[in-house]
């Protein structure tokens, strides 16, 4: 099955009982298969067919302070539009789950990968995942609810139009008592009762804002350690687990490619080959974006000299946004190694092993930092 | 690992096939990975599949260059030069078409398949819609799934007319004409 169908299946698990959304390519195949499972009777949740995305996410946020498991997936301009009510999910504490296939921002219109649609949305305080196949998303989804409900904080899984939405590919299917088990109901204590109505978003004090942002930034800091413990429980009962990062090779490496998505699948090909040339290349997949995990990627990255950052997306004026990131989160490492910062596969071009294998040689070579994003032009 | 292109036009049937063929080599315990490019959302408009296959999860996330293989459902869509600079050396071609052999000067480098799938498709009551039949000379022409795996994965996936479906893949199947390299008749 397709990336896009394996999140359907997810939420279908999850027993999402409210789905709100509009349809975007190349996200519509989601929205597509839960409508046709809502009209079979298969689905036992509710679509709501919104006139937009804003109120999409509006909706999501509406119900899931009653108490309830929601779910909605969108893409590039869509959650673009859906930005200011990206800030009320997480403002209001609403354990949302989002899919958002990583689809370019016009203008030039078109459908193809990149993730400066997520990636945009960084600061509006949702928890972010990024996958690079199916079989992730759908397991990364199921995850998430877990996560954002213990932590009251939204969260938002990124897979990629095309290499991830678009692949079919074989996909284990969890069993439904197994998701039962690993997922409890949610239980949202401060959830609103309809028989003694409030009122939620009032005006508050300067004090009372910082108080709750920085209770926010407390809950999302313990997301590092939560995701952890619930990829590891997620591994007990399904047998796959991913991590919040994940080395491939690196603990001899000379040289760390660090991706996120579906680059890090072709990587680890590339990884495979350059090693059978005697090349001591590793990878770090960077899965958790937001937190960022600044404490893992210190260990992991700890005495190496040279690491390159492949992003596809691009922050004009300043270079790749996972590559800015990294840095940010070395700055205190002793023996701070050089970064540089590769930008490939912006608006879907294709990143293929020889592209990766290009940039690892070239940075082997490289001796002096570099500070400018590098654009492969190839592919 | 194999890797396979789909050459039609939309409304052909090339994703569908693609599909049922990657269906076919998981029923035989291989891992397909099967996507599509569109040119544009219409019917008529050029439709590219592709899928690899191979006896491990396929780590590869991106497009296919260099195909093993190309199954070409419309002739009109690239010349001869086109296919034999796109194909792997060694590769093979399988052609819907109601040409002869000796006309395709261009591909005698590679092993090859003729089908004429149009009056297949039609006879089976299936109108212009011949990716089964296609499928059915698929299986001819490369031997690498079996022709009961194909017919269950047709079964599985057509959407309708699965009895027809399944005759027009068994009529292709007998009517394929196979050529070694250089055009040598093998049937």
């Amino acid at each position: 099955m397709t990336g896009n169908h394996a999140v359907a299946h997810a939420v279908k698990l999850c027993r999402t009982p409210l789905i709100a959304a509009y349809p975007i390519t190349p996200q519509t195949a989601i929205y597509e298969k839960l409508s046709e499972w809502e009209a079979s009777g298969v689905l036992k949740g509710i679509m709501m067919r919104t006139e937009s995305e804003h109120s999409a996410m509006a909706s999501c946020i509406a119900a899931s302070l009653t108490g309830v498991r929601t779910f909605t997936a969108t893409s590039s301009q869509g959650i673009a539009l859906m930005h200011e009510m990206l800030h009320f999910a997480a403002g209001c504490r609403a354990p949302v789950v989002m899919a958002n296939v990583n689809r370019l921002l016009a203008a030039p219109w078109g459908f193809w990968a990149d993730q400066l649609d997520s990636l945009s949305q960084r600061d509006t305080g949702w928890i972010q995942f990024y996958c690079e196949n199916g079989q992730e998303a759908l397991d990364t989804v199921i995850q998430s609810y877990k996560i954002a409900e213990q932590v009251y904080l939204p969260a938002m899984i990124a897979l990629e139009a095309f290499f991830v939405s678009h692949f079919m590919e074989p996909v284990d299917i969890p069993e439904q008592e197994q998701v039962d088990r690993y997922l409890p109901p949610m239980d949202l204590p401060h959830k609103f009762d309809i028989d003694k109505p409030g009122f939620v978003v009032p005006v508050v004090s300067s004090e009372l804002y910082r108080k709750y942002k920085h209770m926010a930034q407390v809950s999302m800091d313990s997301v590092k350690e939560i995701a952890g413990q619930v990829d590891q429980e997620f591994k007990k009962e399904f047998g796959r687990g991913y991590g919040i990062i994940e080395q491939v090779m690196v603990e001899d490496a000379e040289v760390v490619i660090v991706t996120a998505g579906s680059i890090t699948s072709t990587t680890r090909l590339a990884v495979k080959g350059l090693r059978k040339q005697g090349n001591k290349i590793g990878l770090l997949k960077m899965r958790l974006f937001r937190p960022f995990p600044v404490e893992a990627v210190q260990i992991a990255l700890r005495g190496k000299k040279k690491i390159a950052v492949i992003d596809r997306n691009i922050s004009l004026g300043s270079g790749g946004i996972f590559c800015q990131e990294l840095r940010a989160a070395l700055i205190h490492s002793s023996d701070h190694p050089l970064i540089y910062s590769y930008i490939a596969g912006i608006g879907g071009t294709d990143v293929t092993p020889e592209v990766i294998q290009k940039i690892s040689l070239e940075v082997m070579d490289r001796v002096d930092p570099f500070d400018q994003p590098i654009w492969v032009m190839d592919g | 690992m194999i890797e396979i292109k789909f050459r039609g036009r939309g409304g052909q049937g090339a994703v569908i096939a693609s599909e049922i063929l990657g269906r076919a080599f998981f029923l035989e315990g291989k891992y397909p990975q099967c996507f599509s490019v569109f040119g544009g959302e219409r019917r008529g408009a050029p439709v590219f599949s592709f899928l690899r296959v191979d006896d491990e999860p396929i780590l590869l996330k991106c497009q296919i260059k260099h195909p093993d293989q190309v199954i070409i459902f419309d002739l009109s869509l690239a010349g001869e030069m086109e296919i034999s600079r796109e194909l792997k050396q060694g590769g093979i071609i399988l052609i819907n078409t109601s040409r002869e052999i000796g006309s395709f000067k261009e591909l005698r480098a590679f092993k090859m398949g003729l089908i004429h799938a149009g009056p297949i498709a039609r006879k089976a009551g299936l109108g212009d819609t011949y990716n089964t039949a296609m499928l059915g000379a698929y299986v001819r022409l490369t031997n690498l799934v079996n022709l009961g795996t194909m017919i269950e994965a047709i079964k599985a996936m057509v959407p309708s007319k699965v009895k027809a479906n399944i005759e027009a893949a068994q009529e292709a199947y007998q009517q394929t004409k196979i050529y070694e390299v250089a055009g040598i008749s093998l049937s």
